[in-house]
């Protein structure tokens, strides 16, 4: 779908006026006293993220963080992609591969934290739970795309001699990346989440043990401080591969 | 040429084109489905049919009559129930592994990710061989779309696609050359057109070559016999065509021409 240059900056227009009235809300929220003490205005919330301890202590766990969430949706999508392909070439091995990632899949990742910290050690966690959350998105977007190639296209491949290799490198391949663009972008999302939960469970370092601490601390400016700060980097590596996605699909789709 | 109205005279042969590619052998072929169970549609039954090297072979026929099967028999795309096709004594799928088969179909196939240039040395990757540059602009130049060679697929017109297409499927010298409605997505102006043009490619270079289409018109203008089927998957009629080659759009306004179109017409309707 294009978008013209004027809708794309009334959107951006939309987005950023809602986003100012969100912050407004909330400060007027945490100013009136609406939410008690566990609501604090967003300035309030902004003096303590800034302030050059906190920041220190936040950015060092946000770093650890998003190296959790980076790996794990690289070994995640690697492995996810990688089968998706083998299972593209050799056939036989479909039914059961797929019965793997949905089986993965249905497992609740609360489930599995206790497991992983046990079988890895508690600062891997975050990064396998972050890249079995990956895996699944990432394995369905492409095997999907690989398989979801024109008839047409692939009419013309066989007709031209080309072996299952072959095809698979100018056909199916190509015309899989803007599916797996699509994924990537559900993907980072779901790897932030895989690895705050990792964290939970007990991790030395990071913005999920962050949080948990200030909450049974009762540190309630922090706890909040370190959430925006998830946020932010959860939304900033999500608008790339939103990016990503777009260019993608200019370059690769119809 | 310039007089269109000399008929008659097969000057096949006399005109020095080059006679090039394999002849087709096809011995009591049949094809059905079993779409449900208990269900069988006959696509081909018991089909006949020689094909002559370097000959240009048009078969026209109702929908569903199971030309486009019969052409996708030819090219491996489906394996017949019964009986055989043979291309220059070998099988289909032979063929197809040897990248000696040329197609074009009516969605022009191109990958939308290549360029007009890239899509045409598609052909040369996937048989494992080096891309011959000079052949592909040759053959972009050949069918008019030299300027485009960098152009994506989505920002050419609906005839210029076909045109690449045919010009890809021309890329390695293919032995047989299959073509299926290449121009039955286009305007009757642009699809004239093409014709004549294919029938000024086809002056230099005499592949052997089976074009499946609608329009008696078009199979009469460009084919050296044209087969006529009826349902289900069976020939009607074989019509061999007078006029000599080189073809052009004289011959398009020729009564000769317009009483042959209008016979062969009359045979695909009883």
């Amino acid at each position: 779908m294009e978008k013209t240059p004027s809708r794309r900056t009334s959107n951006t227009i939309y987005a950023g006026l809602g986003l100012v009235l969100f912050l407004a809300l909330w400060q007027w929220a945490g100013k009136s006293g609406i939410g008690g003490p566990v609501l604090p205005a967003v300035s309030d919330v902004a003096v303590t993220l800034f302030a050059p301890e906190t920041f220190r202590l936040l950015a060092r766990s946000a770093s650890s963080t998003l190296a959790s969430a980076a790996k794990g949706l690289l070994f995640g999508s690697s492995l996810a992609v990688l089968l998706a392909i083998v299972m593209r070439l050799l056939s036989p091995l479909r039914p059961g591969l797929d019965r793997l990632a949905l089986m993965v899949n249905a497992t609740p990742p609360i489930a599995l934290g206790p497991v992983l910290i046990v079988v890895f050690s508690r600062s891997q966690t975050p990064t396998v739970l972050a890249a079995i959350q990956v895996f699944f998105l990432m394995y369905v977007a492409a095997s999907t795309g690989l398989a979801g190639a024109p008839p047409a296209l692939r009419d013309v491949m066989t007709g031209f001699g080309a072996n299952s290799w072959k095809r698979l490198l100018h056909l199916e391949l190509p015309s899989a990346l803007p599916h797996l663009a699509s994924g990537l972008k559900a993907a980072v999302s779901a790897s932030f989440m895989g690895a705050i939960l990792g964290e939970w469970f007990g991790a030395p370092q990071g913005l999920g043990l962050i949080i948990l601490n200030a909450m049974q601390n009762f540190q309630i400016r922090l706890m909040w401080a370190a959430v925006a700060m998830t946020a932010t980097l959860s939304l900033t590596a999500f608008l790339a591969a939103a990016t990503l996605e777009q260019a993608v699909s200019r370059r690769f789709g119809k | 040429m310039r007089d269109g109205r000399v008929i008659g005279e097969d000057r096949r042969g006399s005109t020095g084109k080059s006679m090039s590619g394999a002849g087709l052998e096809i011995r009591d072929l049949s094809k059905r489905y079993t779409p449900r169970r208990g269900v069988v549609v006959e696509a081909i039954r018991h089909l006949d049919l020689g094909v002559l090297g370097g000959e240009f072979l048009a078969i026209v026929g109702p929908s569903g009559c199971g030309k486009t099967t019969l052409l996708h028999l030819v090219a491996g795309l489906e394996q017949p129930s019964s009986g055989s096709v043979r291309i220059g004594g070998a099988a289909p799928e032979e063929l197809v592994r040897r990248h000696r088969l040329g197609i074009a179909f009516q969605d022009s196939a191109l990958l939308p990710w290549l360029s007009v240039e890239n899509n045409l040395a598609l052909p040369f990757k996937l048989a494992g061989l080096r891309v011959n540059r000079d052949r592909v602009r040759q053959l972009i130049d050949l069918v008019g779309l030299k300027g485009f060679e960098p152009t994506r697929p989505s920002q050419l017109s609906g005839g210029m696609r076909q045109r690449a297409a045919i010009a890809r499927s021309l890329c390695l010298e293919p032995d047989v050359l299959l073509l299926d409605e290449p121009f039955g997505a286009l305007d009757v102006v642009t699809r004239r057109r093409l014709n004549i043009e294919l029938a000024r490619i086809w002056r230099d270079r005499a592949i052997t070559t089976l074009l499946v289409t609608h329009s008696v018109e078009e199979a009469l203008f460009l084919s050296d016999r044209t087969v006529v089927m009826e349902k289900p998957g069976a020939i009607a009629a074989v019509v061999g065509v007078p006029f000599p080659r080189p073809r052009t759009p004289e011959l398009l306004r020729s009564d000769e021409f317009h009483r042959l179109t209008d016979q062969v017409t009359l045979c695909l309707h009883s």
